[in-house]
């Protein structure tokens, strides 16, 4: 037999198609899989020792206690701590991803520090008399705002501008809450805290979109965006046909309603400016030198063009003014400061943006939350180190004012014990730590005895808006989506945004599809949003769960700040 | 020589999920993403990511103000008869562990050939497009119990496996033997504000509730709770989704 090339290429080929008949290429395969698994695109967690380390979150007010689950002392899962009183072991979706914050590719990493503070100091200098140097805080009630406001008392014509902190509504003997839009079953108050009362209360909820607390209220009333004062006129005994007329509701709903909330006492109305009634909620003890400092001043009450400087503490996330508001109190020459996590929110209206430190790299205390009607205090812990070149606002102001607030912390827990009022909640299980200090810092919640009368303050709830005094002629009515305004979230939370579409973006709006097709606009376009207030480029939902001549807007600084104070707006296609 | 012969009590998982205490928070799609260490979406990615729980917005198909919404939770529905994506495997790469009743997913077997996610009819499986990814510095906040998984493979829930292998190790620390069930919870049914979601030992604990298109006869053993009819009537729908209307998107938001 002679070999020739048509028997080799028979071989060859018989040789190709019996292997398909052996495992080796089924093995190679998988081999090959097996191999992709370690390629260097795909990270390696890090190993170590898993340990457990107790806080509160700082995303909100609410400061759920936290555990967190650390391996080579690195956190890698946050969950609730089910023992605590308040928090109940809820924790909410963007608290379940706080520990991503510090690694955000928003996150501000540097800043003019030297360049803000020789500005700062040289218009302090030559303030003129009828000119401020104003803090503005966010969140007020820390023990920083005393800070500010210790500060402030030492800086020649100082200001502190602050919202009301120390009210609260009585949840827990509500028998019959009307909600003017307010996410209460969505991240407002404290989300663990509603959830256990929820079965003590009947929910009414109304707001023109089935929200997700609509979704789980009682009653959801479906009224025209914008009529809630006209609702709420009408069952304080105004004209129910007026009001039926405004809301889009029938008469018999509002006479309905207003009986359930007469004869089903007590009830509680809340909206997104407030509550009624609300309660005086008295605060947690301070030291009697810090008593010296300025009161809380509304930014509504300060004088057109009479703050030369504005230092704006955005490093806690809280309730942001429209900027509309505050430009008109700023001087041609006004220095504005801000102290932010990312360039979202004031970083683009302040002449110096300085990074600082996010949760949970900073140990600071939490205000009370609005459904806690007794005072408390515990403390975000240092869960990692901040990277260098972050900015301690308390720390740049008290300098300014030459005071030393170092052991600020330290001295008002020594003032609370020292008060000897309230009981400490220890995720440890000790009944009453003899350090409340270190009990604080391992997680600890100190809880303020309850006033047995507390007085009751009548709160102006459903007030018009800015734009009500332009009477603005534009389309779209604004209804917020979000329970509060993030300036950064977790990357994480695009599973719940871009990937699921379960909840609006830090810029996303959505919009009804015959409102969509009037602006020229289709899923995933990118518009402008105009206000009264300005303006603010927003990611379209298109949406029909939405009604018509309805915008409803996520929880974003940039949304907060165009759509805060104003009840409709546009949207243009760009 | 003597052979002893240990009698296992096998565990059979599952879950029941109200559908009347959902609020659509989305924390268990963030708490899943959080313990079995998916990736977010790539920047300026338009595909749909990896969510190994998915809460869907669904409706009663009414208009104006009489329409109303519940928020379905959808997960693997970890079958436990004829699962299909074991079915159609070529690979052995989907197994059911008889210890626990888990249908588990093996990275590391899967050749990426999709016949699972066609197979399944909940669509609760997806497909790794690219390369795990996370923002410069955030690989450091992954779970050490859980490998990323390679782009070219199928994943899904499989009930926090290494929460489970976590517990076992636990329990044998604790001198408890290995042939009992352990006690574990997975991150959703942990992270749930309003505990809709309860993680139960079906051999243990009787529950009540329908199971998403139970006429197949896949036994799933997630089990649903509803007192809405209407809600309970979206088990035998193909797929929850926005009343049809949501045109290239899955799901709306509350």
């Amino acid at each position: 037999m002679t070999t020739t090339r048509r028997n080799l290429f028979k071989l060859a080929g018989g040789a190709a198609a019996g292997s398909l008949l052996t495992p080796a290429p089924w093995r190679l395969i998988t081999d090959t899989a097996l191999l992709s698994e370690n390629w260097p695109g795909v990270p390696r967690p890090k190993r170590g020792e898993v340990s457990y380390r107790f806080g509160n979150c700082a995303l909100c007010t609410a400061g759920c206690a936290v555990r967190a689950r650390c391996v080579a002392g690195q956190p890698v899962a946050l969950a609730g701590v089910e023992a605590h009183p308040l928090s109940r072991g809820a924790l909410c979706t963007y608290g379940i991803a706080g520990h991503h914050l510090p690694y955000h590719p928003a996150r501000l990493r540097q800043g003019p520090v030297a360049e803000a503070s020789a500005a700062v100091q040289s218009a302090i200098r030559t303030l003129r008399p009828n000119e401020h140097c104003a803090v503005l805080d966010l969140r007020p009630g820390r023990t920083a705002s005393w800070t500010y406001r210790r500060a402030m008392a030492s800086v020649r014509n100082g200001m502190y501008l602050a919202s009301e902190s120390n009210t609260a509504v009585d949840l827990a003997s509500a028998k019959t809450v009307l909600s003017l839009g307010v996410p209460v079953l969505d991240g407002w108050g404290t989300p663990g805290n509603v959830w256990a009362l929820r079965g003590g209360f009947h929910l009414i909820q109304a707001e023109p979109v089935e929200s997700r607390t609509a979704v789980m209220a009682d009653l959801w009333l479906p009224i025209r965006a914008g009529s809630e004062a006209a609702l709420l006129d009408a069952v304080r005994g105004g004209s129910a046909s007026d009001a039926a007329a405004q809301t889009g509701l029938s008469e018999q709903q509002i006479a309905s309603l207003a009986r359930e909330l007469r004869e089903n006492g007590p009830s509680l109305v809340l909206d997104r400016n407030g509550a009624s009634p609300m309660i005086a909620r008295r605060e947690a003890p301070v030291p009697e030198e810090w008593k010296k400092a300025v009161p809380a001043t509304q930014l509504a009450s300060v004088s057109e063009e009479s703050i030369r400087v504005l230092l704006i503490d955005e490093s806690m996330p809280g309730e942001y003014l429209p900027w509309s508001a505050i430009q008109p109190k700023l001087t041609s020459d006004c220095v504005v400061v801000s102290f932010a996590w990312s360039k979202e929110g004031y970083g683009r209206q302040a002449r110096f943006t300085l990074p600082a430190a996010v949760y949970p790299e900073v140990v600071d205390d939490i205000p009370p939350a609005i459904d806690s009607p007794a005072a408390m205090f515990r403390l975000a812990a240092a869960l990692v180190a901040p990277p260098e070149g972050m900015v301690s606002p308390t720390g740049f102001i008290a300098g300014l004012a030459g005071i030393d607030a170092k052991n600020a912390l330290q001295e008002r827990v020594a003032a609370i014990q020292k008060s000897g009022r309230g009981s400490v909640f220890d995720p440890s299980g000790a009944a009453k730590p003899a350090d409340l200090w270190k009990a604080l810092q391992a997680g600890a919640t100190w809880i303020d005895d309850r006033e047995p009368r507390a007085s009751v303050i009548s709160t102006q709830i459903a007030s018009p808006l800015a734009d009500d005094k332009n009477r603005s002629s534009a389309p779209l009515a604004i209804a917020f989506s979000e329970p509060r305004a993030a300036a950064l979230v977790s990357p994480l939370m695009s599973k719940v945004t871009n990937e699921s579409g379960l909840r609006l973006g830090t810029h996303g709006v959505a919009i009804h599809p015959s409102d969509a097709r009037g602006a020229g606009l289709a899923e995933g376009s990118r518009a402008r949003l105009e206000t009264a207030s300005g303006f603010v480029t927003v990611d379209i939902s298109v949406d029909d769960t939405v009604p018509p001549g309805v915008i409803q807007v996520g929880g974003g600084p940039d949304l907060q700040n165009v759509c805060g104070a104003n009840r409709r707006g546009r949207v243009v296609a760009l | 020589m003597t052979s002893s012969k240990k009698t296992i009590k096998a565990a059979r998982y599952g879950m029941t999920i109200d559908i009347d205490r959902c609020n659509g928070c989305g924390a268990c799609m963030v708490a899943c993403a959080v313990e079995n260490n998916i990736p977010p979406v790539p920047q300026g990615g338009d595909r749909k990511g990896l969510t190994w729980i998915r809460v869907y917005k669904v409706d009663n198909g009414a208009q104006g103000a009489d329409r109303r919404s519940a928020f379905v939770p959808m997960l693997c529905q970890q079958c436990g008869n004829e699962a299909p994506c074991a079915h159609v495997c070529p690979q052995n790469a989907v197994e059911i562990d008889p210890a626990t009743g888990i249908v588990g997913q093996m990275p590391e077997r899967c050749l990426g050939c999709r016949y699972c996610m066609a197979a399944c009819p909940y669509h609760a499986r997806y497909y790794n497009w690219w390369d795990p990814a996370w923002p410069a510095g955030m690989e450091r906040t992954l779970n050490p119990d859980v490998a990323p998984r390679m782009r070219g493979v199928v994943e899904k829930c499989n009930f926090c496996h290494a929460r489970w292998h976590a517990a076992r190790e636990q329990a044998a620390a604790d001198g408890k033997p290995d042939t009992e069930p352990v006690n574990y919870v997975p991150a959703c049914a942990e992270a749930c504000p309003t505990h809709a979601i309860r993680f139960v030992d079906l051999n243990q604990t009787s529950v009540e509730g329908f199971r998403m298109l139970e006429k197949l006869g896949t036994e799933p053993k997630i089990f649903y709770q509803s007192k809405r009819d209407w809600v309970r009537q979206i088990a035998e729908a193909p797929r929850p989704t926005a009343n049809g209307s949501k045109q290239g998107k899955e799901a709306s938001r509350g």
